[in-house]
């Protein structure tokens, strides 16, 4: 059964200027008859979610992924095309809207119920539960506006995962708390998932959107982009649109005497992946084509923190295996093995350049992103080998 | 419509919690607190009667206490939904823009929360009238002032269909507020607030059609409706003008709803 399907589905927004709409600004615009200025959110918006899946909408900001959170739960009007929906609609959006500051924790309580569509009954009934799980005891009946911004989450997501919706709308809000709330947090998605719910998720939090969701939406300047498994799309967002956007100082350059033309990532059954595991393999094939006869060439890589941090860099010189020679089409193969690297998302980087380092033939900055998982407890950025021991007598 | 009444029962509990938020939220941190609702127009009404004292010496143009403290118990309960209806969506904007509910809960509640401040000022306002009455005129309070909650509720009524004009307006032009200020105060002079029916009437013997215009405003037959109800002596002028006076809320109710419910489609955009 479908639980939500967009149909053609835009949004267009009429250019605001600066402050709040006032009769003098709008003026102008009545006497000369013309039309606002405008842009499309949204536009040819097309997907179909079915009941019971958890779909996680990506997309750089502004790309328009609120304003299709905000049709789905009709705040607001489509300008052009449909969305429908079966079954009750909840949002999960922006905490506490719709607390008062001057209102008691408890108060806020029955005041967000009644706004989220809960029976005052349920709340009654769960109000204990909701209070433990807000870890509020001892506060609850103060004024919300003497919280900590902590405590004013908590409260108001406690309210919000009481809702028995059909479709659930979550939208950039597991960001918050700390790290025990998170989890709890994420636990009650998974109890929303078992139930049977279907949710959708809007988050930059690429590794939460791969480990929840069975489909994601990408969404890119208010188009429609792709919809499929998880390590597909966020590869290739990563790939396409964090890179033009230049969050990333993703180049490539060079004379391309030598050009790299296809790059694969695969992982240890030889499978092309994105996503690497801990103390697993890695293999980079790179096939090359090499326009004209070069002598030792040399192949080199480097690997980036999504924040920059250089992690390691190496090449066919360094490691002692020269080529002597190509021309016309070759491959290269770097194996890493075992993987030290623990849990994120590393960029990297590939070049090809001359023995003497003084042409660049081709070099690609950046260019490849890659996931790492890690299943182990250990805490920090690599996973170093480690052997205790313990003597009771020296 | 009857999708919105439906809508409207559907949120009850939201209706409910809304007005207790205003009613409890108003007032708090103030020393004084919920007396705040009965001072108010109270303070009006002494300060109306000290001006016209002042302006007449001694009881000028037959104007009687009671008249104005009436009058300025109705024209507050009006003054207080068009004022707390202009913010209604406007200072809702996060929970409008996020959270999917009938709009016309906002209006509603602001509407409803005047009514119970009203109610509750009525019960002083019986008091002083009735002190004023036997004081002075060693009279009683009529038997109709019974049915003084039901004109309450069509007042109610009138007020609402203010409350969704403005609070439309405001969201598109916030220039609304400015301009209803300036109205409501042209409007309490050509409303018998401060003054009595009859006073319009010695004015309408030398220009008969002022009268019937007169009539045309419903705050006109609401607060004569009102005097007429309670005080001795004052009588509802039944003219076919005055009924259609007590019409026109109707039909500015039903312009308010169509306006109030196309433009809503829209706050999302606008605020």
């Amino acid at each position: 059964m479908i639980a939500i399907e967009a149909k053609g589905l835009g949004k267009w927004y009429r250019k605001q200027d600066i402050g709040t709409p006032t009769l003098l600004g709008a003026l102008p615009r009545w006497l000369s008859g013309a039309k606002a200025d405008g842009f499309w959110a949204l536009r040819d918006i097309n997907f179909k979610i079915h009941q019971g899946q958890t779909v996680g909408v990506i997309g750089p900001n502004g790309s328009g992924k609120s304003s299709l959170l905000g049709l789905i739960a009709q705040t607001m009007v489509p300008t052009e095309g449909t969305v429908r929906t079966t079954g009750r609609i909840s949002a999960l959006l922006e905490l506490g809207a719709g607390f008062h500051p001057d209102l008691s924790g408890r108060e806020n309580i029955y005041l967000n119920a009644a706004i989220l569509g809960i029976a005052r009954e349920d709340i009654r009934r769960r109000f204990d539960h909701i209070v433990d799980f807000a870890e509020l005891h001892g506060f609850i009946d103060m004024p919300v506006k003497h919280y900590s911004s902590g405590m004013y989450v908590r409260l108001a997501f406690s309210v919000a995962v009481e809702m028995n919706p059909d479709i659930l709308l979550i939208d950039e809000v597991l960001a918050v708390g700390d790290i025990s709330f998170q989890t709890k947090c994420l636990d009650r998605i998974r109890l929303f998932q078992k139930k049977g719910k279907t949710i959708l998720f809007v988050s930059h939090a690429l590794e939460t959107v791969e480990e929840f969701c069975s489909d994601v939406l990408l969404i890119h300047e208010g188009r429609f982009i792709m919809q499929g498994k998880p390590a597909d799309v966020i590869f290739s967002y990563l790939k396409s649109y964090m890179v033009k956007l230049g969050l990333f100082s993703v180049e490539e350059h060079g004379t391309r005497e030598v050009e790299m033309r296809s790059i694969r990532l695969l992982d240890a059954t030889g499978a092309e992946t994105s996503t690497f595991y801990t103390g697993g393999a890695m293999t980079v094939e790179i096939g090359y084509h090499a326009h004209r006869r070069i002598a030792t060439p040399v192949f080199g890589f480097s690997i980036k923190t999504g924040n920059g941090f250089y992690v390691f860099g190496s090449n066919t010189q360094i490691a002692k295996v020269p080529i002597a020679a190509i021309e016309g089409d070759g491959r290269v193969r770097l194996r890493i093995e075992p993987l030290a690297l623990k849990q994120g998302r590393f960029f990297l980087s590939l070049a090809v350049h001359s023995w003497d380092h003084k042409i660049q033939y081709h070099r690609q900055e950046d260019l490849h992103p890659f996931l790492i998982k890690d299943v182990s407890d250990d805490k920090g950025v690599f996973q170093l080998n480690c052997v205790w021991e313990h003597q009771p007598k020296p | 419509m009857i999708q919105t009444i439906k809508d409207v029962f559907r949120y009850w509990d939201l209706l409910w919690n809304l007005v207790a938020r205003d009613l409890k939220t108003r007032y708090r941190g103030s020393i004084l607190g919920f007396l705040w609702t009965i001072l108010t127009p109270l303070f009006m009404a002494i300060i109306y009667i000290g001006f016209l004292r002042l302006l007449a010496g001694g009881r000028g143009f037959g104007i009687q206490y009671e008249d104005i403290i009436i009058g300025v118990f109705a024209w507050q309960f009006t003054v207080q939904c068009v004022n707390a209806g202009l913010n209604c969506v406007t200072g809702n904007s996060s929970l409008v823009k996020k959270v999917f509910f009938p709009r016309i809960i906002l209006p509603l509640s602001v509407s409803v929360t005047g009514l119970v401040n009203f109610l509750l000022t009525l019960v002083v306002q019986w008091v002083l009238v009735a002190i004023l009455l036997y004081n002075m005129k060693s009279t009683f309070l009529e038997v109709t002032t019974l049915w003084v909650p039901l004109m309450s509720l069509y007042h109610l009524l009138f007020n609402f269909s203010l409350v969704l004009l403005v609070a439309a307006a405001n969201v598109y032009f916030r220039d609304t507020q400015h301009i209803v200020n300036l109205l409501m105060s042209a409007w309490f002079f050509m409303s018998p607030v401060m003054y009595p029916l009859s006073l319009v009437e010695g004015v309408a013997r030398s220009h008969p059609w002022v009268a019937q215009v007169y009539l045309l405003n419903p705050m006109t037959v609401i607060i004569t409706g009102y005097r007429a109800m309670q005080l001795p002596g004052v009588s509802f002028p039944w003219t076919a003008t005055s009924v259609v006076g007590l019409l026109i809320p109707l039909v500015i109710m039903g312009a308010a709803y169509v306006v109030f419910q196309r433009s809503q489609r829209y706050f999302s955009d606008m605020l």
